[in-house]
């Protein structure tokens, strides 16, 4: 039977740097099958939640969990992780980069190449299979850095910012990548700025401003504790902005 | 299994990333080049030498000689055409006004006063020859009023057979320190070669922005183990490398090049000092290498990195300066210290083994206190590496690191 415990669970999370409190007692769970806007500005704590929910920072308080425990690249879950900082080996080849990260991942060799030359040739990168990644553009190397993140089919799949410098072509392609993933059966923590992202993959968000949460709950939720306002105006209104009245225009 | 698996991609992607690159290659094949040309040019000068010299003997040049020493004989000074110089200033005389292109004077005491030579320049190299023919007059004359064996004697081309004895046992000092000197050079070697390697290991992942996905996929002590053994394998390859052609050269060109030869049957194989010094030398290097990729995982960018590259440069190459007291005070308290302060351990441990003056016990604490300090100081690589991970702008401070710890 599927567990029904939710797949991260984060509880009473303050996170310092020095003196300064970035997160100040946040707690949020994100169920199975989701797929979790995780938004906020630049600087609202997501990234920092992130990288603290995979232990790459401590916690000044407060647990995060991902089933039920701290998460451990050796654990039973299967993750993968698009951070912010993209970063991969420059003077390596597509192919061989690709292949390092599936077999770290638990691919054989075999499985990891074949993935690979499937995954480019659907994202237009087959004719760079053998490419330096110091020779590709930016979104090139973006759509590269995707692959390996989603390559061993992970259960649960965390992308910060994915669709940062695409063109609307890629950012639908990647859209539908996503959603392929949603449909089999993978669970998204998916940080963006983009609400049209949002209102369309999304079913549960959560939304930060200075290290608190300002919204959390559905899509529907959400809106209809904001008076039924659009994403777009509700991240203006949490933000202290100007909300868009097209009728005054 | 999964443990073992990450181990040894990491292991095969390190080895081949480094294998690709041509700084490696330039620096495994640079070192035998370097000593072939070295050797080459040592060739070809000691050949051009010799023609040299031969051409010289081969030139002739009026001469006119001064002989008060009473040593010359007449019979050379005939054979070569000398004219007799009645004294030093006629002498000189001679030589400003053409006459003759060479003057030597020959002093009563050759003990307290030098021969004196005057020539006609003819050009640097080549003024030479009025000395060595000087040279040659006095050791002809010389020789040939001693017999063979006085004349081996005052040429100190006699030959010295000794033998020593330690606790009634054959003993060949230097012999005896080639096996267990040999873990010393390829210290050095290694550490010279790849220190630079080891200290960017890890601050590459910073630079690359790999680092995140990498901790998120893998284990930090898995990827440290895989750096640092995927170094050793290089390493191993490197001295083979450098290995293969300086045997070559030896075999091919060793008696042209006038490289002594070596029977290696007669290298004295101590077993407790051959493994006393495998273990200091596997230990130091493990201690090291832990330590360049702590420092490697601190820093945020690899220019930094190189500059504390220095300072441990000095822990491993500074006690080379008491060489001599390692020697002659074994016992001395500044030894002892040295011996087994880990960071500075290495050097007086193996260059003592090797000498052998490091008594079993010693050895053995400096081992423990080394291999003991291997361990710490790998296990503190990895929480560097771990807690530093996402400082891309600035260096992990000791404060961060014992927050990090008891938070």
């Amino acid at each position: 039977m599927a567990s029904t415990r939710p797949i991260i669970q984060i509880e009473n999370f303050t996170m310092r740097f020095g003196d300064k409190e970035v997160i100040s007692d946040l707690s949020f769970e994100v169920n199975r099958g989701d797929v979790f806007g995780f938004l906020g500005s630049n600087g609202s704590g997501k990234t920092t939640t992130l990288r603290a929910l995979l232990g790459l920072y401590q916690p000044a308080s407060g647990s995060l969990l991902i089933d039920g425990k701290p998460y451990r690249v050796d654990g039973d879950t299967s993750l993968g992780y698009l951070p912010e900082e993209r970063g991969l080996y420059k003077k390596e080849t597509v192919l061989d980069t690709m292949v390092y990260f599936g077999e770290l991942k638990g691919m054989s060799r075999q499985d990891a190449k074949d993935f690979s030359k499937k995954y480019l040739e659907r994202v237009d990168l087959a004719d760079k299979i053998d490419t330096r990644l110091d020779k590709l553009s930016g979104g090139q190397q973006q759509k590269v850095q995707l692959g390996v993140t989603i390559m061993n089919e992970p259960e649960l799949l965390i992308l910060d910012e994915p669709t940062k410098g695409f063109d609307p072509v890629n950012r639908r392609l990647l859209m539908n990548i996503i959603e392929e993933r949603k449909k089999a059966g993978a669970t998204i923590v998916f940080v963006t700025h983009h609400m049209e992202e949002v209102e369309r993959l999304c079913n549960r968000i959560i939304l930060l401003k200075d290290g608190k949460a300002h919204a959390y709950g559905s899509i529907s939720e959400v809106k209809k504790s904001f008076g039924g306002a659009s994403m777009d105006d509700i991240f203006v209104k949490v933000y202290g902005g100007e909300a868009l009245e097209v009728g005054n225009e | 299994m999964n443990k073992m698996h990450n181990l040894g991609t990491v292991i095969r992607f390190e080895v081949v990333r480094m294998l690709k690159k041509p700084s490696f290659w330039l620096m495994a094949l640079g070192f035998p080049l370097i000593i072939a040309v070295v050797f080459g040019i040592v060739f070809f000068s000691n050949q051009a030498t010799m023609e040299a010299a031969e051409k010289l003997t081969e030139q002739k040049f009026s001469l006119a000689v001064t002989d008060e020493s009473s040593i010359i004989k007449p019979e050379l000074l005939q054979a070569l055409g000398a004219k007799i110089a009645p004294s030093r200033d006629s002498g000189v005389d001679m030589v400003k006004s053409g006459q003759v292109d060479a003057y030597f004077y020959y002093p009563p005491s050759l003990s307290d006063s030098k021969v004196e030579v005057y020539g006609k320049d003819v050009g640097m190299f080549d003024n030479s020859r009025y000395s060595a023919v000087a040279n040659m007059l006095l050791s002809e004359s010389v020789n040939s009023q001693v017999n063979p064996e006085q004349r081996a004697v005052l040429q100190g081309a006699v030959q010295v057979d000794a033998t020593m004895y330690r606790d009634g046992i054959e003993y060949e000092g230097f012999k005896e320190m080639i096996i267990p000197g040999l873990f010393l050079v390829l210290f050095y070697l290694l550490i010279g070669f790849f220190g630079g390697q080891m200290l960017n290991s890890t601050v590459e992942e910073k630079e690359n922005r790999t680092i995140e996905m990498l901790l998120t996929t893998i284990n930090a002590r898995a990827l440290i183990a895989g750096k640092i053994l995927s170094l050793i394998i290089l390493a191993l390859i490197q001295i083979g490398l450098i290995l293969i052609p300086v045997v070559l050269i030896y075999l091919l060109a060793g008696p042209q090049l006038q490289i002594p030869s070596v029977d290696l049957s007669n290298i004295p194989f101590d077993p407790l000092r051959v493994g006393l010094g495998a273990a200091i030398f596997a230990f130091s290097f493990l201690l090291f290498t832990g330590l360049l990729v702590a420092v490697g995982a601190a820093m945020p960018t690899a220019k930094e990195a190189s500059q504390w590259f220095g300072i441990v440069v000095i822990f491993i190459f500074g006690p080379l300066y008491g060489v001599t007291a390692f020697i002659t005070y074994p016992d001395s308290p500044f030894v002892r210290f040295l011996s087994l302060f880990p960071l500075t351990s290495p050097i007086p441990l193996m260059l003592r083994n090797a000498y052998g003056n490091l008594p079993i016990e010693e050895a053995l604490l400096g081992i423990a206190i080394l291999a003991v300090s291997a361990v710490l100081m790998l296990l503190l690589a990895v929480r560097i590496f771990q807690h530093g991970a996402m400082q891309y702008d600035s260096k992990l401070s000791l404060k961060a690191l014992r927050a990090k710890r008891n938070s």
